[in-house]
């Protein structure tokens, strides 16, 4: 069965093989990039290490994120090219009558070719995000904002969830429509619609959030916005290396509500460091909400673990289908 | 030994739809079966549950003694070959060979390679690309080649021509005398299996009308003709299947379930296999259009 598993995903395996080849060389480069411009802006002597950071993120951020975004896209490639195909395209050409009728039974028929496609998405999945984990690793060690929502799915674990799940998601899906296309486009939909729902409606949860007080000071803030209400949100309070669930830290007074408009107002006059003086005597503290930093290695295998728990369900639903006939 | 096939208040329905009706049937061993009827009488439906692809809404069947499909071993004691006999599109006739081999214990490599060489398929060519004569016989050559005790065919011919129609019956006839296999087969039209079958199942609307040897089925058939009025009583036992009438003569089809008919003095005459069947499809189409119904000739004898 093995035999045959392979016969059928070579061709797919070798379109992966070329694609894989490339995407390592483009990661090896990056990564050997990205060293050398750590080296000569934040691992230098006697530079200071935060311009050095800021010059990093300013030429490497739009590259990370969009090879982050492809290393998502590729768990949904694979599900979508390599999942739904597996049972559909025989259920399609009728082919599972020829192959359910010789001596092996269609769980046995059904383990081999979803472990076989499985291991290899996990492997594809696994070599694209190691490397990239390495190639991204001086910029994480410089910005270390590797747990906010735009590079926390690209690095480490959890793409390897997200294939996982991808993969048996589209053969589940494939048995059910017996369709190759509609199980494609329905593979993707279903996971770009849980990618989506992860950062915003589950993850923040898994674990509860930290609330802490800080109290501005003149000193702490990059920048402080006044809009029409008198709100004042101030830039500059980023927990380091924390998931910040607060998007804006916005100035309250110790009662906790917002200061009145004519209060904070009349401190903004055009002068940063005045205004910023001007506020500090006002005592205001804002509050943030973050996930921080040391639990970043308890969220990469909770979300490893989610994925794989509805991979787990979506198969045992597939293996409990298929010894019962498909009408 | 186990019958063949045994089945007790068998259905199935898609949906709303029969797409067969409470089969109960016994198929003793060593027969080549032929199973006929018009499309869309259940024929495909009864295959498919005797291999296992699909599973009964109520009743049960039993094939060689054994659930359908139930195990590897079970899997192994029954070649299906289904309809239009589906091959790997992608896989070259070797490949499906190197399938055969890999996924079958009792795979019988002599066997499979002679028949690949004698009718003549090109081991290197895609499946794709054979015509339906030659994929038949690829097909045939897999279910074969894993040397199971029971071969079930789903219309292997009903899209070939006539000469690999002719070709195809005369190697599972081959297979038949050679492996000592028993062999289920359907076809909507009856030329296909009067030359090759010693059982029949005639099933047309989802029900069964007739099953038995074919030997049997013609000892207890015959064609009546006498002057009208003259057959409304016949001796117990005796079942009108068709009744045509003139002004001045009748001539009825009957089944002499007891074995009476001899006995009596009207004209009755054997019949061919041709316009036995025939009678019983005729009564079951119109039965289903609510004409001849088996109750109102019920009321003749």
């Amino acid at each position: 069965m093995i035999w045959l598993t392979w016969r059928q995903f070579r061709g797919q395996a070798l379109v992966a093989l070329v694609a894989l080849g490339a995407l390592a060389i483009y990661l090896v480069i990056l990564g050997l990039q990205l060293r050398g411009a750590y080296d000569t802006n934040v691992g230098c002597t006697g530079c200071s290490a935060g311009t050095g950071a800021q010059l990093l993120k300013d030429k490497y951020f739009s590259a990370l994120l969009l090879t982050g975004f492809l290393i998502i896209l590729i768990p949904a490639v694979i599900g979508a090219f390599w999942g739904a195909p597996l049972i559909a395209r025989e259920l399609e050409a009728g082919t599972h009558r020829l192959v359910w009728n010789q001596s092996i039974t269609r769980t046995r028929w059904l383990a081999v070719k979803l472990s076989f496609v499985t291991l290899a998405a996990l492997a594809f999945t696994g070599i694209l995000s190691l490397l990239f984990t390495w190639a991204a690793s001086p910029y994480d060690r410089a910005i270390n904002d590797r747990f906010d929502p735009l590079f926390f799915p690209t690095r480490n674990l959890a793409p390897l969830g997200y294939a996982v799940f991808a993969v048996v998601a589209g053969i589940t899906i494939g048995l059910l429509t017996k369709r190759t296309v509609i199980a494609m486009a329905v593979t993707l939909a279903v996971f770009t619609a849980i990618q989506i729902l992860m950062p915003t409606v589950i993850r923040p949860h898994l674990a509860g959030a930290v609330t802490e007080n800080v109290q501005f000071t003149a000193g702490g803030a990059h920048g402080m916005w006044l809009d029409q209400t008198g709100r004042v949100s101030v830039d500059g309070y980023d927990v380091p290396g924390a998931w910040m669930l607060t998007s804006e830290a916005i100035l309250v007074d110790s009662t906790g509500g917002q200061p009145g408009k004519a209060v904070t107002e009349a401190c903004f006059n055009g002068d940063f460091e005045k205004d910023k003086a001007c506020l500090e005597a006002l005592n205001l503290h804002s509050v943030l909400t973050y996930q921080p930093a040391d639990r970043y290695w308890t969220f990469q295998w909770l979300e490893f673990g989610i994925y794989l728990l509805l991979a787990l369900l979506l198969a045992g639903y597939a293996f409990w289908r298929i010894p019962r006939g498909l009408s | 030994m186990n019958p063949v096939l045994r089945t007790q208040g068998l259905s199935k329905s898609y949906g709303s739809r029969p797409a067969l009706t409470d089969v109960t049937l016994t198929v003793p061993a060593g027969r080549v079966v032929g199973l006929v009827g018009p499309n869309g009488a259940g024929k495909s439906t009864l295959l498919n549950l005797a291999a296992g692809m699909i599973t009964p809404t109520a009743g049960t069947i039993e094939v060689l003694g054994s659930r359908p499909a139930a195990d590897a071993a079970q899997l192994a004691r029954i070649g299906f070959v289904a309809q239009d006999t589906p091959v790997y599109a992608g896989l070259t006739v070797a490949d499906h060979l190197q399938l055969g081999r890999r996924l079958n214990p009792g795979w019988d490599d002599a066997l499979a390679e002679g028949r690949v060489a004698q009718v003549g398929l090109d081991p290197a060519q895609k499946a794709g690309r054979l015509s339906g004569g030659q994929r038949a016989q690829l097909a045939l050559t897999i279910a074969a080649a894993k040397r199971p005790e029971l071969l079930i065919f789903d219309e292997p011919v009903a899209s070939l021509d006539p000469l690999a129609r002719r070709a195809f019956l005369q190697s599972l006839m081959e297979f038949v005398a050679e492996l000592e296999v028993g062999v289920i087969l359907s076809s909507h039209l009856l030329s296909d299996l009067e030359r090759v079958c010693d059982h029949l199942i005639v099933l047309t609307a989802a029900r069964v009308q007739l099953a038995g040897d074919v030997d049997d089925l013609l000892a207890a058939h015959y064609r009546l003709v006498a002057a009208r009025g003259d057959l409304d009583l016949l001796p117990p036992g005796v079942e009108v299947i068709q009744a045509e009438h003139t002004d001045r003569q009748s001539t009825l089809i009957v089944h002499d379930t007891l074995g009476a008919l001899p006995g009596i003095s009207v004209e009755a005459e054997r019949i061919g296999l041709e316009d036995m069947v025939l009678a019983y499809l005729t009564r079951a189409a119109l039965g289903a259009v609510g004409g001849f119904t088996p109750q109102t000739l019920e009321a003749h004898r």
